[in-house]
């Protein structure tokens, strides 16, 4: 039982490490998009915990 | 010294981007990058190069951050704090709005940082030509942008060390080197 579980945790971090490199793969230009739908989605929730400062917005740009 | 190191790409690109205000459309990260280059050939700083997460873009994964770092060197003026004044007056007569310590360029919130010790200046120097679209652009590498977030300290940024550890991208030798030669105490284990 354990050691199927353990089997699970070992083939899970496998799997995760795999996606951080294939993320850190892309193109430059697409990691940008990443970066400007994480700002997106990121700072209203950022908002409702603490006032933001003036300049902490989405970044009004195109990747 | 600047004039050594620039390439022709970068000649080019100064004498096709005559006016940093853009009349139409919506600008792009490259028109930010187009803008810095156009700050280091007015001769405001004599040199740059984009830091932080947003370096961080050209080497791993993307990492969350709101604003661009960017550190330049300033002319000798033989005083012991140099000011950077005038890289904010510069930016305002290009039309481009200061918000607390940050110039808005194109929307986007950039934070000018004078290399403010050996190891940021060195960083400076021995930056990377990346290419971001049409625009090259000075990029601090790998190995200089782990060692200065090692020397900072804090959780995000030794998380941000780690990811590019991570990403098999840092050369393990040279940074080693640089950690002993700015004197930055580090374990970083050979399984990250």
């Amino acid at each position: 039982m354990s050691e199927s579980r353990n089997q699970i945790e070992v083939e899970a971090l496998a799997r995760k490490r795999e996606w951080h490199q294939a993320q850190a793969r892309l193109p430059v230009r697409e990691k940008v998009r990443i970066l400007l739908e994480l700002q997106r989605q990121d700072l209203p929730l950022i908002a409702r915990r603490r006032v933001l400062k003036a300049w902490e917005r989405p970044w009004d740009v195109t990747p | 010294m600047k004039s050594s190191r620039r390439t022709s790409d970068e000649r080019d690109e100064k004498k096709s981007a005559a006016s940093p205000v853009r009349i139409s459309g919506m600008a792009s990260l490259a028109d930010v990058f187009r803008v810095l280059n156009q700050m280091r050939d007015s001769g405001v700083v004599t040199e740059y190069a984009v830091g932080g997460a947003t370096a961080v873009l050209f080497y791993a994964e993307p990492t969350r951050t709101y604003d661009v770092d960017v550190f330049v060197t300033l002319q000798e003026c033989g005083a012991p704090l140099q000011s950077i004044a005038p890289v904010y007056w510069w930016a305002e007569e290009q039309g481009f709005a200061v918000q607390a310590e940050h110039l808005m360029i194109y929307g986007v919130p950039v934070k000018i940082l004078p290399s403010f010790n050996p190891l940021v200046e060195e960083a400076v120097i021995a930056a990377r030509l990346e290419r971001y679209d049409d625009v090259s652009v000075r990029v601090v590498g790998p190995e200089h942008l782990v060692a200065l977030a090692l020397q900072a300290g804090g959780a995000r940024r030794r998380e941000r060390a780690w990811q590019l550890l991570q990403a098999g991208v840092v050369d393990r030798p040279q940074l080693t080197a640089i950690l002993v030669r700015h004197g930055v105490r580090a374990e970083i284990p050979n399984d990250v």
